[in-house]
């Protein structure tokens, strides 16, 4: 599963991140790292960005992107 | 990722000096504490990357004065648009020897205290002394504690200073830690202590040349073999996180709240940004905000006015008659009288801006917005700059630096100017003061209220429009995200707010006392000269004036469009500054009236009519096209100054002026032949 099969309100754990080097990267740099817990917060409408919190911030991911990021299942 | 350098990356540094940079993550409060510093007062806002420029100042302490340079906002040295661009270039050049700061101020939150060491790990690298300040202890959690002084010892910085840049405490430690951290020698490390030695071993052969600290050269060398796919990526990232979250797990002592717990202000967005509320809201917020620009401005414009005119009867009763007293009263108190008027209304919009951005909502707006901006060829990020621009385009466009996709970024600026600015509100104003009656509609809204939103809703709906025709065929696609940080909502700090508005109304007067008075002394020669030799003929002495021959001969060319040869000088002088039309106007009138004190220009305007048939000279319908040609004209220079800085050509400013003088002409046409044709006068 990825991150969009989150709901606002559950939580996942990292299991990879698919994205090309740079949005990687990026995720990476925001503390975005394989085995750490995420909360989907909220989805904008019409497959918007969406937010979640991750450590102590939340972040706006948009959606493509969101779906990059792996969940254990 | 393709930037075009527009400032030079030199900071103007000499060899050897000491001076002290700020850096750290968006919003982390990077600025503040500059400003606390410095004691200068640079804007500080909630908003993710609102340090789209370095910005310099000094700090006095009892062992001298220090330069610091605040830098953007960065998450790390790999740069994604072009504000953090700035900063990792600045970097490598530091890294290379040339002029680095003698101490680094790596400001972090102490709230996020993994993700903000990550960068303050990077500029370790540097192996310049660096100092952390650990800021907004104040919003811990409780029974969360971190030791500040072990933490230093363990990551190896000079020193990490408590302190909270809200409350303005610990301020003075951290400038005495500065001063210490220059003095006090470290033993520079030649590699990064997260790298372990066979790491080491074989980054040391493809090891960079030309850096001064062996460390960054091998940091640097893990990054391009990152780059090159030599290396499996993230790993920077990985080995980074894990030394940072080892120490931190010494240092600090967690509260029982978990990391992913629901903040206060995610309960506030559960109204602000629900999924179909939301944008309700903030449609809501806009129309507010420009009811109120009418409606509150009413009392101080009235009180300007009467004491505009006091003063002008004040110099018409204290001086002697002749040539000196008619260039004070008909041309600059006249001209530069008709422009003051406005200030309130100019103070009241940017301080619903400065609002809106200080709390944070504004990256909400980018947030909901985000989805539908795409669709037009722009981004979320597109919004702040958007919105900027009602109230001016030159920092609306400063501010695209945040959007990471150079496309979207360019596209943002070509549009941007569509947006009205408030220097076409005095012309909107005096317009529909004067020609569109104060009349209640639907029960609710006021007709004068409800035609100026009009004029920001065609000037910001044609702009979105032409961004996704311009997005068809501008520069090449490329690869955009939208990773940003949503800042938790935060009360704006009134003196911050106050002094930003401040800061707008002096540019405002300023620019009305430089260009308008100019151009109102000149515009006043020019409608005053020559004299009619026989003062009983029935010429019309303004008309007879070089002004009046110029704005003749423009007639032809704006006839189509209802305006007459005293508005044709409005348009030409506009060119300085869309606001000069008002003053040209007042000062046309003045010098036609020739009387005791400054006239009232609307209703100059009001009971104009033409000299022979009688009819009024403007109408609702020539006010509607006017207003309608000032949304789209392209007429302010400095605008088309800041685009060719900012695109590094002149090709996009001179595309700009094509396109908006186009849409200007037609769309003043379309709406006053139109309206004839519809039975309007």
């Amino acid at each position: 599963m990825t991150l969009t099969d989150l709901s606002p309100g559950e939580t996942g754990i990292i299991l990879n991140i698919e994205a090309d080097t740079t949005l990687s990267n990026r995720l990476r740099e925001l503390g975005l790292l394989d085995g750490i817990a995420v909360r989907m917060v909220k989805m904008a409408p019409l497959k918007g960005p969406v937010e979640i919190k991750v450590h102590h911030s939340y972040l706006s991911i948009r959606w493509d992107d969101a779906q990059t990021i792996r969940l254990q299942s | 990722m393709k930037h075009h350098f527009a400032s030079s990356s030199n900071t103007g540094s000499r060899d050897g000096e000491h001076w002290v940079a700020i850096v750290g993550n968006p919003n982390c409060g990077k600025t503040a504490i500059f400003n606390l510093l410095t004691g200068l007062n640079q804007k500080v806002s909630n908003y993710p990357g609102i340090t789209v420029e370095k910005k310099e100042g000094f700090a006095r302490t009892d062992d001298g004065d220090f330069r610091l340079l605040d830098l953007p906002g960065t998450y790390s040295l790999s740069a994604e648009s072009f504000d953090e661009e700035i900063v990792s270039e600045q970097i490598d050049q530091w890294a290379k020897g040339m002029a680095p700061p003698s101490v680094i101020i790596s400001v972090v939150d102490a709230t996020n205290l993994g993700r903000n060491l990550y960068l303050t790990s990077q500029l370790q690298d540097l192996n310049i002394p660096i100092v952390i300040a650990l800021n907004m202890v104040d919003q811990l959690e409780d029974h969360t504690q971190i030791d500040a002084d072990k933490l230093a010892s363990k990551m190896g910085v000079a020193a990490v200073i408590p302190l909270s840049a809200k409350l303005n405490e610990g301020l003075d430690n951290l400038k005495n830690a500065v001063v210490n951290a220059r003095k006090g020698k470290q033993s520079p490390l030649d590699s990064p202590p997260w790298m372990d030695s066979e790491m080491v071993s074989d980054l040391k052969s493809t090891e960079q040349n030309g850096y001064v600290s062996a460390r960054f050269g091998l940091a640097q060398s893990m990054r391009n073999k990152i780059q090159s796919g030599t290396m499996e990526r993230d790993q920077e990232a990985i080995l980074r996180y894990r030394w940072i979250d080892d120490i931190l797990s010494q240092v600090t002592h967690r509260g029982a709240e978990t990391p992913l717990a629901s903040s206060r202000s995610e309960q506030w967005d559960k109204i602000l940004t629900h999924q179909w509320g939301g944008p309700l809201i903030f449609v809501g917020i806009l129309y507010f905000i420009f009811q109120s620009i009418f409606t509150w401005a009413t009392v101080p414009m009235d009180m300007i006015q009467l004491g505009m005119d006091n003063f002008s009867t004040f110099v018409v009763n204290n001086m002697p008659e002749g040539m000196l007293r008619d260039i004070l009263v008909e041309g600059i108190i006249g001209g530069v009288g008709a422009i003051v008027i406005f200030l309130p209304q100019i103070l009241i919009l940017s301080f619903f801006l400065t609002l809106l951005e200080d709390t944070g909502y504004m990256a909400r707006v980018a947030f909901m917005l985000d989805k539908g901006m795409t669709k037009m060829g722009l981004h979320g990020k597109s919004v702040l700059p958007l919105m900027s621009g009602y109230a001016c385009a030159i920092p609306g466009i400063m501010s695209t630096r945040t959007i990471d996709s150079w496309k979207e970024r360019l596209v943002t600026i070509l549009i941007l100017p569509l947006m009205s600015c408030s220097a076409r509100l005095p012309v909107y104003t005096l317009l529909i003061g004067a020609f569109i009656p104060s009349v209640t509609v639907g029960g609710y809204f006021n007709l004068q209220g409800l035609t100026l939103v009009l004029m920001y809703f065609l000037g910001t709906a044609v702009a979105l429009i032409l961004a996704k025709v311009f997005s068809k065929w501008v520069g090449e696609k490329s690869s955009s995200s939208f990773i940003m940080e949503l800042p938790p909502y935060r009360a704006p700090i009134p003196k911050s707010v106050l002094r930003h508005v401040f800061i707008r109304g002096k540019l405002f007067l300023v620019n009305a006392g430089k260009v308008i008075m100019a151009i109102s002394i000149v515009l006043w020669f020019l409608a005053s000269f020559p004299k009619v030799d026989n003062p009983n003929s029935d010429v019309n002495p303004i008309q007879h004036s070089y002004a009046g021959q110029i704005g003749h001969a423009m007639e032809p060319v704006i006839r189509p469009l209802g305006f007459d040869w005293k508005i044709g000088i409005g348009l030409l002088t506009s060119f300085a500054a869309r606001e000069v039309m008002v003053s040209t106007m007042a000062t046309i009138y003045n010098v036609e009236d020739a009387g005791e004190e400054a006239v009232n220009l609307r209703e100059a305007m009001q009971t104009d009519v033409h000299p022979e048939t009688g009819a009024p000279t403007y109408t609702p319908l020539v006010a509607l096209a006017l207003m309608v040609f000032y949304v789209f004209a392209a007429q302010c220079m400095a605008t088309f100054a800041i685009v060719r800085q900012e695109t590094n050509s002149w090709k996009w400013p001179m595309f700009m002026v094509v396109y908006m003088t186009a849409l200007a002409y037609f769309g003043a046409m379309a709406v006053y032949q139109g309206g004839k044709l519809l039975g309007f006068s």
